[in-house]
């Protein structure tokens, strides 16, 4: 440094080389992204421990900072290793519902039809706003120290505002409106969570999940163009919601086996609890039937509709127990509550 | 064989298990003991006898449907007639902006009452459910959480969303002289730290705000999402140039935020914040050092405007509702100004600040000088704010009136 004794003595400077060793990332073919930066005593790898401030991961400690309450000190209470990819793909994917669906597109449905898409919309309008306040209520509770966790959940809580947008557009766009409240959806569930995993597991890759698998049906259940599209770009954000849930579940089981039984408790419960049909459950009446015209084509073909409706269901009770098996809980194809048991392939 | 025959001789070769809560719901609904197994026997899936428990069928009926032979389940399909407003069709009054929120406010749907009293998740402008558990909201009044324009900002936040790994030059960076760079990276710790934190703080927030307040919580939600994106920004820089992070922001003004004890509260703490760092972002020109972070500040800026906006127009709108919480404003505007005085004054904070300004430590006078200036101008804007807020505050906190001096 090349400054003058004079002026020096008014700095105090003391922040100015506190580390000797310098970063230098390199963007890559996407960017300067959380991997690049992710580097030395930088890198999650290289998390000391925590404490109670919010002091970013890497930077220097305050002498003197204060508390801010308690937050999770351990990195697998919150981790998920695939954290740092799936919150740049969510910035790279943020869509518009006013723009990016072909609202133009829309037609006149007959009567039964549109009442059966404005149901369906009012009850995903309705676990959508809900899957916002529960990353949120997780936040402050996320360690800086594990920053990347809570980045992603932020893209979630943007998601999950979309979907609760797109749904009501949905709903008030075509000449119909929104129906009956949903009850019973298995929603208390997510927000009565206390602790991050057992939050993870009922919401990322429970509820999320099977709201997945129907999502994944869209093509079935959408009656228009604009509802096809509106479900596919809602699953594309869903696949980042579960697969953090899901190697979530993965980090956890890995690194604390011993919480394999703890978790078991929850999944027992919520399965079990409430309808039985999980979180997200769409065996709620209006949302039964409601989906079952939707896949029959009108309320003549409800019996059609009704085969799909199992289906619907014998796939999502499916990829769930497949899901749980990939972060490593595949014993839970034994211990599924009946009302999901029903629905098992063999393994 | 259809899915629900193939699911009913499962059941039957399976012997299946009848769930505890199925029985409870059967025996509310009047049900002979052993008319689920006689279901089953018949060849009813236990997926539909549950649809049916759930529908509401009972005993009779199902007894009746069980002996009439018939296949098909009951339907109910009284949803369809609940008295919501029906036949809207929203569509988009601006088409370069397409379908937006402000397009739905049309008919009830558009009323945003002045005390929201339901409280479970309901959609608003849907048909209540009578028997629904409390979801524990806490945030029921309008006056406390509103602005108008809300509703508009949270499409243009969604219009102007930008990208920090991709919408940044990051190969444009060259080499600064030791004492930029290290002061770069000291403003970059620091605010990447109020950016992350101030994004959680407004996420625990969100499940308070009841539904009745929607556009709100959306629009919350754009800021939360800013506020990530500005906290990995702000860590990108300083790990890119050949410096790295620094010593952790003071924890002063942060701490005074995480204390609030209600919403109004909380915005008027952060309305001060908020005010600061949008003047500054807005000056970033005045001590970036490349285009990288001109570029940056002006991303940062463009968002803290939209946020800004929104605190101006809830506290307006909150002093005009509720005349008598005015007083009691100044109360948190003065502690969030004294412990923002505090932060200004430590070293870690306004000494890179003036460094970047100045151009080096070899000119810091003249940076000093320019931090003055700035500050000053940041003070003065935030009075400005607060004056279009319709509050007039008398008297700025004496700490942060001295950190301005310094
Ligand atoms: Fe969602
Ligand atoms: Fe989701």
């Amino acid at each position: 440094m090349a400054a003058n004794p004079a002026t020096e003595s008014s700095l105090d400077l003391s922040w100015l080389d506190l580390y000797e060793d310098a970063a230098s990332a390199e963007p890559g073919k996407k960017g300067l992204t959380l991997k690049e930066i992710n580097l030395g005593r930088y890198a999650d790898s290289a998390r000391g421990a925590g404490d109670m401030t919010y002091r970013m991961r890497g930077a220097i400690p305050r002498p003197g900072a204060q508390r801010f309450g308690p937050n999770y000190q351990s990195k697998a209470d919150v981790w998920s290793e695939n954290c740092l990819m799936l919150y740049e793909e969510a910035t790279q994917r943020q869509w518009s519902s006013a723009r990016d669906i072909p609202w133009d597109t829309l037609e006149p449905l007959p009567d039964e039809l549109e009442r059966a898409m404005c149901q369906l919309a009012t009850m995903l309008t309705e676990v959508e706003f809900i899957a916002g306040d529960v990353p949120g209520q997780w936040m402050p509770f996320v360690s800086a120290q594990d920053f990347e966790a809570g980045l992603f959940l932020m893209t979630q809580i943007m998601d999950e505002a979309r979907h609760t947008d797109v749904f009501r557009k949905r709903a008030l766009a075509n000449g119909g409106g929104l129906l009956a409240q949903g009850a019973g959806l298995g929603l208390r569930t997510l927000i009565e969570a206390r602790d991050f995993t057992e939050m993870s597991v009922l919401m990322h890759v429970q509820a999320e999940g099977f709201v997945q698998s129907m999502f994944r049906m869209g093509e079935l259940i959408g009656q228009t163009e604009a509802d096809k599209r509106i479900f596919r770009m809602s699953a594309q954000d869903e696949s980042r919601h579960l697969a953090f849930g899901v190697m979530h579940l993965k980090y956890v089981l890995d690194t604390e086996p011993e919480r394999r039984e703890e978790i078991h408790h929850y999944l027992d419960k919520a399965e079990g609890d409430a309808a039985g049909g999980g979180s997200g459950d769409v065996t709620f009446p209006p949302v039964f039937e409601a989906l079952c015209i939707l896949l029959g084509g009108g309320v003549d073909k409800f019996d059609e509709g009704l085969q799909k409706f199992l289906l619907l269901r014998k796939r999502q009770i499916n990829e769930y127990v497949h899901r749980l098996t990939v972060a490593g809980l595949g014993d839970r194809r034994e211990r599924l509550g009946p009302l999901m048991a029903q629905f098992l392939d063999p393994a | 064989m259809s899915t629900g025959e193939a699911l009913a001789r499962a059941a039957q070769a399976t012997q299946v298990e009848i769930p505890q809560e199925a029985r409870d719901r059967a025996r509310e609904l009047g049900w002979e003991d052993g008319l689920i197994e006689l279901a089953l026997a018949k060849g009813h899936s236990l997926q539909v006898i549950w649809q049916a428990l759930r529908a509401g069928v009972d005993g009779q009926r199902a007894k009746e449907f069980l002996q009439g032979g018939q296949t098909a389940i009951p339907r109910d399909l009284s949803w369809m007639e609940v008295p919501t407003e029906w036949g809207i069709r929203a569509r988009p009054k601006d088409p370069a902006m397409g379908l937006t929120i402000a397009d739905l406010m049309i008919g009830t749907y558009g009323d945003v009452p002045d005390v929201w009293t339901n409280r479970s998740e309901i959609a608003r402008g849907s048909y209540p459910n009578p028997i629904v558990e409390d979801m524990g909201y806490t945030i029921f009044e309008k006056a406390l959480v509103w602005a108008d324009c809300c509703v508009p900002l949270y499409e243009e936040a969604i219009r102007d969303r930008w990208v920090s790994a991709t919408d940044l030059n990051w190969n444009s960076l060259e080499p600064l002289p030791h004492d930029l760079e290290r002061a770069v990276c000291q403003f970059m710790t620091e605010q990447s730290e109020r950016a992350y934190f101030t994004g959680a703080l407004w996420s625990g927030w969100l499940p308070e705000i009841s539904y009745g307040f929607l556009e709100l919580k959306l629009f919350l939600s754009t800021i939360i999402y800013d506020l990530a994106r500005h906290s990995e920004a702000f860590r990108k820089r300083a790990l890119s140039n050949g410096g790295g992070l620094g010593l952790q922001a003071p924890t002063d003004y942060s701490r005074v935020a995480k204390e609030a004890r209600s919403f109004p509260e909380l915005a008027a703490i952060l309305f001060v914040q908020d005010s600061m760092l949008y003047t500054l972002f807005s000056h970033g020109d005045e001590f970036a050092q490349n285009e990288l972070e001109r570029d940056l500040y002006r991303f940062v800026a463009r968002d803290r405007k939209r946020m800004m906006d929104y605190h101006i127009e809830r506290m307006k709108h909150m002093l005009f509702k509720l005349p008598d919480r005015r007083d009691e404003q100044n109360l948190y505007l003065n502690k969030a100004e004294s412990r923002m005085g505090k932060d200004w004054a430590d070293p870690a904070v306004s000494e890179p600040l003036a460094i970047l300004l100045g151009g080096g430590v070899a000119n810091i006078e003249e940076g000093k000088r320019k931090l003055r200036d700035l500050r000053k101008l940041q003070v003065d804007s935030y009075l400005a704010d607060l004056q279009k807020a319709t509050f007039i505050r008398k008297h700025i906190n004496g700490r942060l009136e001295q950190a301005i001096q310094a």
